[in-house]
């Protein structure tokens, strides 16, 4: 893999990444796992949410998918689903390698590991 | 609550709306119901909330665009995929309902397919014969030079003399190039090969006037004699397998022997397909004699040169001739009256065919129309029956483009399917019509489906949708947010409005009518034409010509015994039963002009008139059934090179000897003077049509014994009177194959197989419209039986009303009868409006009845109305049968 920089990613943003890795979703699946996953302190409404969205397939992460057919539970309104790019899966997977470093450097910071000897 | 959160998203810009709008009204929609659920306030908490963050976030986005952020050409390229999207959508939803319902597509799609059919197959005709060009250079510039002489003898129209040629060739600066050309028939004899040919005969000038190159050797030149040939591609490979040894060598052509020099390019004909070879024609310019008017002269005019400018040059010219050419006093008066005619090579080419083929496209155009205005109304009555459902999806936002292209995709589909049928149909069609087309059509051979007439078809299916799917589709998608959701609209008393299906019906019954009184025209033409008496028979004779060849032949006397004894055989042949032959065949090649003279005219100083002759031998009156009217036949006696006999048909005696007995006065042709022999006449005869039975008169004829003073006749055509005139060709070919086993037999017919030619045009031309009329009667009579069961079918309640309160089943009937005929009736009125102007253009083609003939007019709008009736009746009686209760229970 070659390196290159990833940029950082708000939370908001991270939690969509996240929720899509797990499986392709639509737009109010895709918020209800937001909330889950973030237990309940992301709830974004529906601009903000699709805005999120809308960039991050812009910028080549997600992407839009055949999805499970079916329910329409609101006539004529077509649901979209939405799923990680391998750049998005690499960008989520460089957050993460982020967020831990930063995790492990804050747990040194306040005592909570030992010291190498 | 979904309007206003819909509206919500206006915030949005809208290609942000348009990509994530149902999501976010899907998100924005089940958190709403879920805070509803948990009361009014938390309601409108969430309202106002999700309003706020629809200001925000859509500000936020028209500002610092997260999904806009595309070029304006991926913007244009992603609005295309959208639309594209929403097309492909709708063409598979229409696919699924048009599955759903097999009995309408088959029927629409079928009407469509026969008159897109219909459309495609005349128009492959029309676009080889009169729209491609010629396949000459610069077709535009070339022109073809004929004249009139109103007042004279002379036919309407006749081409040029050799002294006109040269005059006009050499003198008009806007003529940059001529020729002129002739066809003739004529025996070709090379390698094993023995055959009646058409042969073109044309000056040098002609192929450099028309852009021709030979694909090998070359063209003729003005040092050339006429002794050098040039081969038509098809027969350098027909007779000479492509063998390019063929340049230089020399073959038995027209009685001479002549060398081929050239051979040209497969795309070359001139001046038609017939045309195997043609022969060099030299004029002698030194030693012109004035008159013999009849080739045909073809030019290339300078640029910018229009035909009149052409014509007003070459007249003076004319006018000159005489001076030049010491006059003699026929020439003189017939260049007095002279005047040029200049027109494009192409209508001189295909002229007599435009005007028919014109009219076959526009009659299968009318078809089309009916066609259209059919499945127009299934439609309409289709649409109308989904008009809740359209009500419903817009009142759920669905737009009225959306609703209008989910219309013309059913609509769009349905042309395709009759356009690929009538592909087909064509591709079976094209082959058939060309078998059955008259003859003489020019480059009716190259006729067939190809990319032209594919995108005429996709063409007209494409508008036909247009026509047919079109204004339904806006009337339906227009439906009125209260009129469509309310229920059933059964209207008790008021009329429903069904203006737009009534004018269909009118559009229908006019379009039909027009093409009725055209057919109605052509077939009352046709058969005052087949009544005409030619005054000969057509039944049971059988004629060909031989051209015998013998060193023995060598005189008019040598010929003649040649003749006779090849007569005496035929007789012979079992179920012959009497032969005959002339110089020329009526209906086929008509006969010789000459200027004739009379004591009487001599002493008078009139002008001699122009009359046809004709030389004839054996029974050729009894075999052709022409009867004699006074004094006698031709006998044996009569073939006399000492003996100057003549027959006078009834025209030319009451042209030549007014209110006299012919029998016994003296005749001879101008020019003959020296000779001092007078033709007597010994007989009368019924006057008979040579050209065809369009003629408005018979010409007066003269005939002239097989043998006379210093003549023969070379070729004459026999005709063979036998019940087995269909069958005995074959025998009467071993016949000559023995008498004269060079000698092909040519111009085979039967009378009645000539009769039947000479009306070919017109019966062609009628069969097609008789067809096309029958179909769109049929198509007009299905139409409204259609409108007015629909009409009876949204009335069943008010019916049932009506005889709950004591109708009778006959006023009822009375009831949609009448208005099948109102509406018949007005069509029947726009018919004959755009008939009375439209059938104008059949004039040429009418023989025996006006373009206007009122009998024709009333009977066909009396057959449209008939028709019409009928195609109620059906509606009206379901009407009558109608169960009041039943009915009323029915919404």
């Amino acid at each position: 893999m070659t390196s290159r920089t990833y940029e950082i990613l708000n939370t908001l943003e991270y939690y969509v990444l996240l929720a899509l890795a797990h499986k392709a979703l639509y737009g109010y699946a895709l918020k209800q796992a937001v909330a889950a996953e973030s237990d309940g302190a992301v709830t974004p409404r529906a601009g903000s949410l699709y805005r999120v969205l809308a960039r991050m397939m812009t910028r080549g992460l997600v992407h839009e998918v055949e999805g499970g057919a079916g329910d329409e539970p609101h006539p004529g309104l077509d649901r979209k689903y939405y799923a990680l790019t391998p750049d998005g899966r690499d960008t989520l997977r460089a957050e993460a390698g982020r967020l831990r470093d930063a995790a492990a450097l804050a747990e040194q910071r306040l005592g909570l590991v030992e010291r190498a000897p | 609550m979904r309007p206003l959160l819909a509206l919500l998203l206006r915030a949005y810009p809208r290609a942000f709306r348009e990509e994530f709008g149902a999501g976010m009204l899907e998100i924005m929609m089940t958190d709403y119901a879920r805070a509803r659920s948990t009361g009014r306030v938390r309601a409108l908490f969430y309202v106002v909330a999700t309003g706020l963050d629809a200001f925000a976030a859509g500000l936020a986005e028209r500002l610092n665009p997260t999904w806009t952020a595309m070029t304006p050409a991926d913007e244009g390229r992603w609005q295309m995929g959208r639309t594209l999207e929403a097309w492909a959508r709708d063409f598979m939803h229409a696919t699924r309902n048009l599955l759903r319902a097999p009995g309408f597509t088959l029927v629409t799609a079928g009407t469509l397919a026969l008159a897109i059919g219909a459309n495609t197959a005349i128009f492959s005709v029309v676009d080889a014969v009169l729209l491609r060009s010629l396949p000459y250079a610069d077709t535009d510039r070339l022109v073809s030079v004929r004249g009139t002489a109103p007042g004279s003898d002379l036919p309407d129209e006749f081409g040029v003399t050799d002294e006109m040629f040269v005059a006009y060739r050499d003198n008009a600066d806007l003529l940059e190039d001529a020729g002129m050309y002739g066809v003739v028939q004529s025996t070709a004899r090379a390698e094993d090969q023995v055959e009646r040919l058409f042969m073109g005969r044309v000056t040098a000038g002609t192929f450099p006037t028309l852009g021709a190159m030979p694909a090998l050797g070359r063209l003729p030149t003005a040092d050339d004699d006429e002794t050098v040939v040039v081969l038509s591609n098809w027969l350098w490979n027909t007779w000479f397998g492509a063998d390019p040894d063929v340049l230089g060598r020399a073959y038995d052509i027209a009685g001479t022997s002549r060398t081929v020099v050239g051979v040209m390019r497969p795309e070359f004909r001139f001046p038609d397909e017939r045309v195997a070879l043609w022969i060099n024609m030299v004029i002698e310019e030194g030693e012109l004699t004035p008159g013999g008017f009849g080739p045909s002269m073809v030019a290339r005019t300078a640029p910018g040169a229009d035909h009149a400018d052409v014509a007003a040059q070459l007249a003076p010219l004319a006018a000159r001739l005489p001076e030049q050419f010491g006059s003699n006093a026929i020439y003189a008066r017939i260049i007095g009256q002279y005047r040029p005619i200049v027109r494009s090579l192409r209508e001189e080419l295909v002229g007599d065919v435009e005007g028919p083929l014109w009219v076959l496209l526009g009659t299968v155009g009318i078809v089309l129309l009916i066609a259209c205005a059919n499945v127009a109304n299934l439609f309409i009555v289709r649409a109308e029956s989904r008009r809740q459902d359209l009500a419903v999806r817009k009142a759920l936002g669905a737009d009225r483009t959306g609703l209008i292209r989910s219309q013309m995709a059913e609509a769009l589909l349905l042309a395709a399917l009759g356009g690929a049928g009538g592909a087909l149909l064509a591709l079976v069609g094209v082959p058939l019509l060309v078998r059955a087309a008259p003859e003489g059509i020019p480059r009716i051979e190259t006729v067939g489906l190809d990319l032209t007439a594919l995108i005429f078809t996709a063409g007209v299916s494409v508008a036909a949708a247009c026509a047919f799917g079109l204004v339904p589709a806006i009337r339906v998608s227009n439906p009125g947010p209260v009129g469509g959701l309310r229920q059933g609209g059964g209207r008790v008393g008021g009329r429903p409005s069904h203006w737009g299906r009534d004018a269909l019906v009118v559009l229908q019954t006019a379009s039909a009518l027009v093409l009725l009184v055209a057919s109605g025209l052509l077939v009352q033409s046709f058969w005052q034409l087949s009544r005409v008496d030619p005054g000969f028979d057509t039944d049971d004779i059988f004629t060909f010509q031989i051209a015998p060849t013998g060193e023995d032949l060598n005189s008019g006397v040598a010929y003649g015994r040649f003749h006779n004894q090849f007569m005496d055989r035929l007789r012979a042949l079992p179920g012959v039963e009497s032969v005959g032959l002339v110089q020329e065949l009526p209906l086929d090649e008509g006969a010789g002009a000459t200027f004739m003279q009379t004591e009487r005219i001599l002493a008078s100083g009139a002008d001699e008139p122009l009359i046809r002759y004709t030389f004839v031998g054996g029974d050729y009156f009894e075999t052709m059934g022409i009867d004699v009217l006074s004094g006698r036949r031709f006998d044996h006696t009569d073939e006399d090179p000492g003996v100057t006999h003549a027959m006078v048909g009834r025209a030319a005696a009451d042209l030549l000897w007014p209110g006299e007995d012919a029998i016994g006065q003296r005749l001879r042709p101008a020019g003959a003077e020296e000779s001092g022999l007078w033709w007597s006449v010994v007989g009368v005869v019924e006057d008979v049509y040579l050209e065809d039975f369009r003629q408005r008169e018979p010409e007066a004829l003269v005939y002239l014994p097989l043998i006379g003073p210093g003549y023969g006749v070379g070729s004459p055509a026999y005709v063979v009177k036998t019940a087995r005139a269909d069958l005995i060709a074959p025998e009467i070919r071993a016949l000559v194959r023995e008498v004269d086993p060079n000698s092909p037999m040519y111009r085979i017919f039967t009378m009645q197989g000539l009769a039947d030619r000479s009306m070919a045009q017109l019966s062609f031309t009628m069969l097609t419209l008789a067809v096309a009329s029958g179909l769109a009667l049929i198509l007009g009579a299905v139409g409204l039986y259609g409108v007015l069961s629909y009409v009876v079918s949204q009335r069943t309640r008010e019916i049932g009303v009506r005889m709950a309160l004591g109708a009778q089943a006959r006023q009822v009937r009375r009831m949609v009868v009448a208005q099948g005929g109102r509406v018949t009736l007005l069509g029947v009125v726009v018919g004959v409006l755009a008939a009375l102007g439209i059938t104008r253009v059949l004039e040429t083609m009418l023989f025996g009845v006006g373009a206007v003939d009122p009998f024709t007019f009333v009977a066909m709008s009396g057959l449209m109305l008939v028709v019409a009736l009928l195609a109620s009746y059906i509606p009206a009686r379901r009407a009558s049968s109608v169960d009041p209760m039943r009915s009323l229970r029915t919404e």
